[in-house]
């Protein structure tokens, strides 16, 4: 068939379901079918999926003319999708399209939820199409056979590029990825993204520098042409408005009307603690919509999920409230109104929370804002004005992160084993890990089969061996086991299973949660009150809560966001305008002038050229405020920066506290100002080295060590179930970063910690530009009496950096005078 | 600096290095080393510096050094493990000292008692001597004072300017006194003091008095 007849083809099966094919999905069909690698940016239910599904079942249909009588099985495209809840949508388009045609393609889901008889039949005989996560497709690369396996894969999608690239799990997917090329030669690769900063970039990522790859490749954008409009819930009295902290259930019930008018909403929330809490409150103080209102998170169970989904779809759900787990994938036609509790902190995750809604082409898309406190009015107006320009950011790949290198290489030498020569090539093409060197490369090897040690004669470390020639091999079956239980990028506190004790998995809390409750304790989980039971190994056994009172409400763990270096500008260009005559200000400022008349009573509202420090004394101790407005990692980096500058003066202890506004420093002694200032504290020169050495002194790597610990394999998390019998192989991230702090500094994956500290934490770049700007403006101090609006809700912030300069034999004698003082 | 402790009419030193020196005995107390939890883990495929061996044994020499005891009673789980090469270096270390060496057994003493009498190490369940009884797990018993391990006590201590510190410590309550874990690959468990009880917290280089 030629290229025009299959197009016709296709077209003529989407003139039979009614629809049109958009000019991106032509577009995607002609480059594939001309052989193209490339990258397809498309946002969410737009049809991205039969954008690049037909294209692989047209050259199929192309190379194999008797495609309708003859059918030979194996696998032949691969879809990779970020989460596992979207792979059933996925397989039922590519189902229909195939079937539609009479193609006799199969279609099969592989995930973490898979089954073991199934996947155990799909390794007997794999589907034409495998629909995967990152994590499964590793554990696929585990498999004795697995060459034999991907030889004939003709395909490969990456679902939600713009997902994995700024995370481990896109370090992961170029490895595989840079195995599938040499095993599989026909493979063509195609990534999907939403609207991101750098899409050149992500191509490039995606394929490989430099390599046939990506310079045989093609971007294709869907220009849909979607208009978006900010609308900010302002509350109606303003002094009752809280500072922070209270998650917006305050203004409850200004949504009430957005949900009655709309067939379905969605509510997006920061956080699993926050949706379980506006469910609870919402179900209480309006019963009225029992059976319409749902929850939607990560943490619940994935029968339920499912549900909730499909009711959205049903138009049965008035109203769902859920976290980013619903950011992605799954078309959700009948929603018409969205609600963003909280800021998002991204201008790009914002938008495409806007665009669940009114998914009809050229609609506009209405997202509806509500602030948890009053200076989050200022990011509302400011993500006005970001959706009208369509400011995005960028997603920061990794480099070198030799924690999934370890893994991917463990992984592969479960295997069939291999010869460091041959991946040697393949890995240095990818993008991750073209700046390796041959000696960390040499470093990898021998840590993986000598712990990193030369041999000695009392070691016996083992794990990966290296056989007569030269192959690298995992011979010990419980170190393969413990390895394959433990592929994966994502490390979160240990997830205890929810259960009733008469039976029925309601989701999983994490370990430190259920470690604060005693048996008889109530606590609400995916919207039930639950009592607890008791804990049996890895599970948490339930009773439904006899009273109706309210109860403990689940949190999580898990980082906070940050505001993207666009967002932080358009944040400070708004707080400025906050000095202009009050008509040409935005609604959302207007509403806060009392509270910029408090802020001005003691202190200023800076301008452009302002740069303000506000000191009090408290019962703490003293309090220094400064405010930088450049979002909270930037903050964390010039507070532990400024501390440890501070620090060189005279021995003194600090504690920190960031937020997205601003920093402060708090001390049982007083800063003299003057001096920090005549010392030049806030120069850029020096940056680095003196970043390094406050990182010394503070938890910020320590944190990252511990997912790279997990990563490589370090850290063993435990067999699910049975987490006591291993116990005596668990250690705690923090003592083996102490170990290795005191005893190998110079091990790669210790100092990988600071390095990611450096690159995708403290964002170097950034501080600088930072302080720059600081250095041009107008240092104000202000000596107030108490908090003010500003400082408020940064300084009662109880996540604290600290650092010290004093001897600790002082410190602990310092605080035992303050005991005797109180 | 050390902390010097009177109890029943007896003198113990307690050491920065989380040992007690019992004068009146000539007896050094320890708890908890975990001497082969690094092999272990290493054994395991899980590379934890191997170098950190060596620092049990540098902080062992430096305790026995200070105080040229008669006896060292170690109070349970010296051994983290099964038998790894790390018995070796115990066994050269036991040579070279002079002290008799006498093993309170724990939870993780699960190596043959045969190795340890070899080397002339006799082991015991629990010993009473004076008035005190020395055991791994704590214990209370009736007119006994208690020296134990196994907690890895631990103490958080807040300051103004919301500082906080974590530190190894000896837990003394009324009749008994808990060691720290006396090994490098170790963790802690944070206790709280209640009105009477004593806490010393140790830093590398001194013993101070808490609470």
């Amino acid at each position: 068939m030629t290229k025009n007849q299959l197009h016709k083809l296709a077209q003529s099966w989407f003139k039979n379901q009614g629809w049109k094919p958009f000019a991106f999905q032509e577009e995607t069909w002609g480059a594939f079918l001309e052989g193209k690698n490339g990258l397809l940016n498309a946002p969410t239910g737009s049809g991205k999926t039969y954008a690049l599904w037909v294209a692989f079942v047209l050259d199929y249909i192309k190379n194999n003319p008797d495609y309708k009588t003859k059918h030979k099985p194996g696998l032949k495209a691969i879809w990779i999708t970020p989460l596992r809840a979207l792979s059933v949508e996925i397989a039922q388009a590519a189902a229909r399209f195939a079937d539609g045609l009479e193609t006799q393609l199969t279609v099969g889901i592989r995930t973490g939820d898979t089954p073991q008889a199934e996947r155990a039949k799909q390794k007997r005989k794999m589907p034409d199409l495998l629909i995967t996560t990152p994590e499964s497709l590793q554990l696929l690369l585990t498999s004795k056979d697995y060459k034999k396996v991907f030889k004939n894969c003709t395909a490969i999608v990456i679902d939600e590029w713009h997902e994995l690239l700024g995370s481990k799990r896109g370090v992961q997917t170029e490895l595989g990825l840079s195995r599938l090329k040499a095993i599989a030669p026909k493979l063509r690769i195609w990534g999907i993204s939403a609207t991101i900063g750098n899409l050149d970039q992500a191509r490039e990522v995606l394929l490989g520098p430099d390599s046939k790859a990506f310079k045989n490749s093609v971007l294709v954008k869907a220009n849909l042409g979607k208009t978006y409009k900010v609308e900010s819930i302002i509350p109606k009295t303003m002094e009752k408005f809280p500072w922070r902290g209270h998650m917006g259930l305050h203004l409850l019930e200004e949504v009430v009307p957005i949900i009655n008018n709309s067939k379905t909403t969605l509510l997006f929330t920061n956080t699993r603690a926050q949706c379980e809490l506006w469910f609870q409150k919402m179900m209480y103080k309006h019963p009225e919509y029992a059976g319409e209102l749902a929850m939607h998170h990560g943490s619940i169970n994935k029968e339920t999920r499912l549900w909730v989904e499909q009711a959205i779809r049903n138009e049965s759900l008035k109203a769902v409230i859920c976290t980013s787990s619903l950011d992605l994938g799954v078309d959700f036609a009948p929603v018409e109104s969205i609600i963003q509790i909280g800021g998002p902190k991204g201008v790009a995750r914002f938008l495409q929370r806007a665009g669940r809604s009114g998914h009809q082409p050229g609609k506009e898309s209405v997202i509806y804002f509500l602030p948890t406190h009053a200076i989050e009015l200022i990011e509302a107006s400011a993500l006005g004005k970001a959706a009208i320009n369509q400011v995005v950011e960028d997603r920061i790949p990794y480099l070198l992160s030799f924690d999934v290198l370890i893994q991917y290489l463990t992984t592969l030498a479960v295997a069939d084993g291999f010869y460091p020569a041959e991946i040697w090539k393949e890995v240095k093409q990818t993008f991750c890990f073209q700046a390796m060197s041959e000696e960390q490369w040499r470093w990898i090897l021998n840590f993986i089969t000598k712990g990193s040690q030369s041999l000695q004669a009392y070691d016996e470390y083992k794990k990966i061996e290296i056989e007569e020639d030269g192959k690298f091999k995992v011979n010990s079956k419980a170190v393969a086991m413990r390895h394959r239980l433990q592929i994966g990028t994502i490390v979160g506190d240990a997830a205890l299973q929810v259960k009733y004790l008469k039976g029925g998995y309601i989701g999983t809390v994490e370990e430190w949660f259920i470690s604060k409750l005693s048996p008889g304790d109530v606590f609400t989980f995916a919207g039930k009150n639950l009592e607890l039971y008791r804990i049996k190994g890895m599970q948490v056994l339930v009773k439904k809560a006899k009273t109706k009172k309210q109860a403990k409400v689940v949190s999580w763990m898990g980082g906070r966001l940050t505001l993207s270096a666009q967002m932080s500008e358009l944040l400070r260009e708004e707080l400025y305008s906050a000095n202009l005559p009050f008509e040409q200000q935005t609604r959302e400022l207007q509403a806060l002038k009392d509270i910029f008349d408090r802020q001005r009573l003691e202190s200023i509202v800076p301008n452009n050229d302002q740069f303000l420090i506000e000191t009090f004394k408290s019962r703490e101790g003293f309090h220094h405020i400064f405010y930088p407005f450049e979002g909270r990692f930037v903050h964390e980096a010039l507070g532990s920066l400024l501390a440890y500058r501070i620090s060189l003066l005279s021995p003194i202890t600090f504690s920190i506290a960031f937020n997205d506004y601003g920093f402060e420093i708090l001390s049982d002694q007083k800063i003299d100002m003057q001096q920090v200032l005549d010392n030049d504290l806030f120069t850029a020169r020096f940056l680095v080295e003196d970043l390094q050495k406050s990182l010394n002194s503070t938890e910020m790597a320590r944190r990252k060590f511990r997912d790279i610990a997990v990563i490589s394999g370090m850290v063993f998390t435990g067999f699910p179930g049975k987490i006591v019998k291993n116990k005596h192989l668990q250690s705690n991230s923090q003592l083996l970063f102490e170990v290795f702090r005191d005893y190998e500094p110079e091990n790669l994956l210790f100092q990988q910690a600071y390095r990611e500290t450096f690159e995708h934490q403290l964002e170097e770049g950034r501080l600088r530009l930072a302080l720059e700007r600081i250095e041009k403006q107008e240092i104000v101090i202000k000596a107030c009496e108490k908090a003010t609006p500003f400082s408020f809700p940064i300084i009662t912030d109880r996540l604290r950096e600290k650092l010290s300069s004093e001897k600790l034999e002082d410190r602990i004698k310092n605080m035992l005078r303050y005991l005797d003082k109180i | 600096m050390n902390q010097s402790l009177s109890i029943l009419d007896q003198n113990f030193v307690l050491h920065p290095s989380g040992g007690i020196f019992w004068t009146e005995k000539s007896t050094l107390l320890i708890a908890d080393v975990h001497l082969g939890k690094v092999s272990h883990f290493r054994k395991h495929g899980s590379a934890v510096p191997f170098k950190a061996v060596a620092e049990n044994f540098k902080q062992l020499t430096r305790i026995a050094d200070a105080f040229e005891a008669n006896s060292i009673c170690f109070l349970g789980d010296l051994f983290h493990s099964s038998l790894n090469t790390e018995w070796q270096l115990f066994e050269d270390w036991v040579k070279s000292r002079k002290e008799n060496v006498i093993l309170v057994a724990g939870n993780h003493d699960i190596i043959n008692p045969l190795k340890y009498e070899k080397l002339g190490i006799a082991i015991y369940s629990e010993i009473i001597t004076e008035g005190f009884l020395l055991t791994h797990h704590p214990e209370e018993r009736e007119g006994l004072f208690n020296f134990c391990g196994h907690i890895h006590p631990g103490i958080r201590m807040g300051g103004l300017g919301r500082q906080v510190l974590k530190l190894s410590c000896f837990f003394k309550t009324e009749n008994q006194l808990i060691l720290p874990a006396f090994g490098t690959f170790t963790g802690n468990y944070y206790l709280e003091p209640k009105s009477g009880d004593q806490v010393f917290a140790v830093t590398r280089n001194e013993v101070i008095r808490v609470c």
